[in-house]
């Protein structure tokens, strides 16, 4: 069939199946298996199996459910309750105070979760009401923790980055590493706002905290200190080549047990209970991972991500002009995908494209990961907004509204890491061995 | 029957959770046995040489079938991923019927892939695949667990569609309710 009446039947089926509710990895499949009716010599019973099988048992993807697992530990541990109090003391003094409390606790949540949502709910509890009671702006309180949640995706461990890797046969420890500079050029440019905010909005700040006693301060941030450990260990294995991934991963599921056990926040109740979570988020993600196997091997049959690369080839478009298409095309489909969708669909359809074009898919993991967070915070369907819309009871309009300069924010990170590719580039290439 | 039903995705669901915390400990013990040899190498002692054979195939397998059982009750506890802003637009009434075709529909996907799955796994059988490493292992193992979850899958889909069309609520839609509920 031609590729020009295939091209749209297919998107039709995509969207139409989504539209009506059908689960992202079947739709998927659906997309997937019309292709290979319509177009592919192949009998599509045959291949499902394989490229699904394919496509799983691989053995960098074990990495997943124990890093996903290392976090609903540390969620259940008393972690999130010292974090604000272990962090206030570092912030009292900048503009914006406490606000800023949000920004580095999502940043610390972050590096021992790579869930966006997870990192959103569990600082936002904590947070939230304790910024209402000191009488901080609601809207900035909200908007910072809706930016600064989504850092769950790029400070490493990353759950996108890990499916990324696996789909496109990527080194997922140099992608880890390529996150950890954006995410830090992200987390400035939150703080240097928020700073900028409360110098122009001084009268919407509260009065300032009386100082705090400077023993008890340091007694709440020494608690903070096994949780950085057990980051800087996690971390710091896989960028020495002493641990793959997943090793790097169990070791900080035995840390983060071991460090709730011995703060006895943790049950044994409390510990089946995250090993359920962590499975449930694994099979959910593993299901649209396999969806993703097979549509990709059914493009490759009709030819379309060919066609695709060579046409825009054709239009000799600059790469910052590609990217920009991209990243348009990205946030309007964010408004309707979550993250992982995004990632598995553009694996499918737009890779070749992109490497044609000359750009690095580690950089390319990394841009694709910015536009997902923005994918988080874009209504109607992003998650962040689902998360604390539960928490506060706003609706996800409103909170979306509050987050736009975040959002703005993170257009800016992506700009400025495709004018300077090495902000994400440098690090892995100084990584030892592998 | 009910019942049955729902304990027999939750077992499924705790086998996926146990495979997945024995790649954990698997991993830990190798991790540990080359910490020994290092131990053992600084002292100047013979390296015990403490490995487990196939680690990364037989930790890939595991991970595969861990998966596949775990998607029924996954799909039970309203954890898989879609678009609700349809579904939550309409009436009560049609939105119960179009869940419930939306269901069926995916019940026909999930018994494509089942049946696709099992002649992956008669294939295997016939030309007695084994894996590659030092440990051989029969493929239509693991790939008996995936069609097995697949199959399970279709049941607890057919069954969803079933609910819904004799206007009960579906799992599913329980489990998402109490979520967005935040608890």
């Amino acid at each position: 069939m031609e590729i020009a009446t295939l091209a749209p039947i297919l998107l039709g089926v995509l969207f139409g199946t989504l539209a009506l509710g059908l689960w992202v990895g079947f739709a998927l499949i659906a997309v997937g298996l019309v292709a290979m009716i319509l177009a592919a010599p192949a009998p599509a019973e045959l291949v499902f199996a394989t490229k699904v099988w394919g496509g799983l048992s691989v053995w960098g993807l074990t990495a997943l459910p124990m890093f996903i697992w290392m976090g609903e530990i540390l969620v259940r541990s008393r972690l999130s309750s010292d974090m604000f109090s272990g962090l206030a003391p570092f912030t009292a003094r900048l503009p914006g105070r406490l606000l800023h409390v949000n920004v580095l606790a999502c940043g610390l949540f972050a590096a021992v979760s790579g869930s966006s949502a997870a990192t959103t709910a569990t600082i936002g509890r904590m947070s939230l009401p304790e910024l209402k009671s000191r009488g901080y702006d609601e809207r900035m309180a909200i908007g910072s923790l809706a930016g600064a949640g989504t850092f769950g995706f790029l400070i490493p461990p990353s759950i996108i980055l890990i499916v990324y890797g696996a789909a496109t046969e990527q080194s997922i420890a140099r992608l880890f590493l390529a996150g950890v500079m954006p995410g830090a050029l992200l987390a400035g440019l939150f703080v240097g706002w928020i700073m900028i905010w409360s110098l122009l909005n001084a009268d919407r700040m509260p009065v300032a905290e009386p100082p705090t006693d400077r023993r008890e301060a340091l007694g709440a941030m020494a608690r903070l200190l096994p949780v950085v450990a057990l980051i800087v260990a996690v971390i710091g294995s896989i960028y020495l080549g002493i641990a793959s991934p997943t090793e790097a991963a169990v070791i900080g599921v035995t840390g983060a047990i071991l460090l709730a056990w011995t703060t006895g926040g943790l049950s044994l109740h409390g510990l089946a209970d995250s090993l359920r979570a962590a499975t449930l988020t694994t099979c959910m993600i593993a299901f649209i991972l396999a969806g993703a196997s097979f549509l990709t091997v059914a493009m490759g049959y009709t030819g379309i991500p060919r066609e695709l690369a060579r046409m825009i080839g054709e239009m000799g478009l600059s790469q910052y002009q590609l990217l920009a298409m991209l990243t348009l095309f990205f946030i309007i489909m964010g408004m309707f995908l979550d993250g992982i969708s995004i990632v598995v669909l553009t694996v499918s359809i737009f890779l070749p494209m992109v490497t044609a074009a000359g750009i690095d898919p580690i950089w390319f993991g990394v841009f694709l990961v910015l536009v997902v967070e923005m994918s988080q915070i874009t209504p109607p369907v992003g998650f962040n907004l689902f998360v604390i819309q539960t928490i506060t009871g706003r609706d996800i309009f409103a909170i979306a509204r509050y987050a736009i300069p975040f959002f703005l924010l993170l257009v800016l990170a992506t700009a400025i890491l495709s004018v300077f590719p090495q902000i994400a580039l440098w690090l892995p290439s100084t990584m030892m061995s592998r | 029957m009910r019942r049955m039903l729902d304990r027999l995705y939750e077992i499924a669901l705790w086998l996926a959770a146990m495979t997945f915390a024995l790649i954990a400990v698997l991993v830990l013990a190798q991790v540990l046995g080359r910490l020994t040899d290092r131990v053992a190498r600084f002292l100047a002692l013979p390296p015990p040489g403490l490995t487990i054979p196939s680690l990364a195939e037989f930790g890939a397998f595991l991970f595969t079938g861990a998966v596949f059982l775990g998607l029924a009750g996954t799909l039970q506890a309203g954890s898989h991923v879609r678009v609700k802003l349809l579904i939550r637009s309409l009436p009560e009434a049609p939105a119960r019927w179009l869940g419930a075709a939306v269901c069926l529909l995916a019940a026909g996907l999930a018994v494509f892939a089942t049946w696709s799955s099992g002649l992956q796994v008669v294939d295997s059988l016939k030309f007695g695949s084994v894996s590659y490493g030092m440990i051989p292992i029969p493929l239509a193992l693991p790939q008996g667990l995936m069609t097995a979850g697949l199959a399970l899958f279709a049941i607890a889909l057919v069954d969803s569609a079933v609910t819904l069309a004799r206007g009960g609520q579906a799992g599913f839609d329980l489990a998402e309710t109490r979520t967005e509920r935040g608890n």
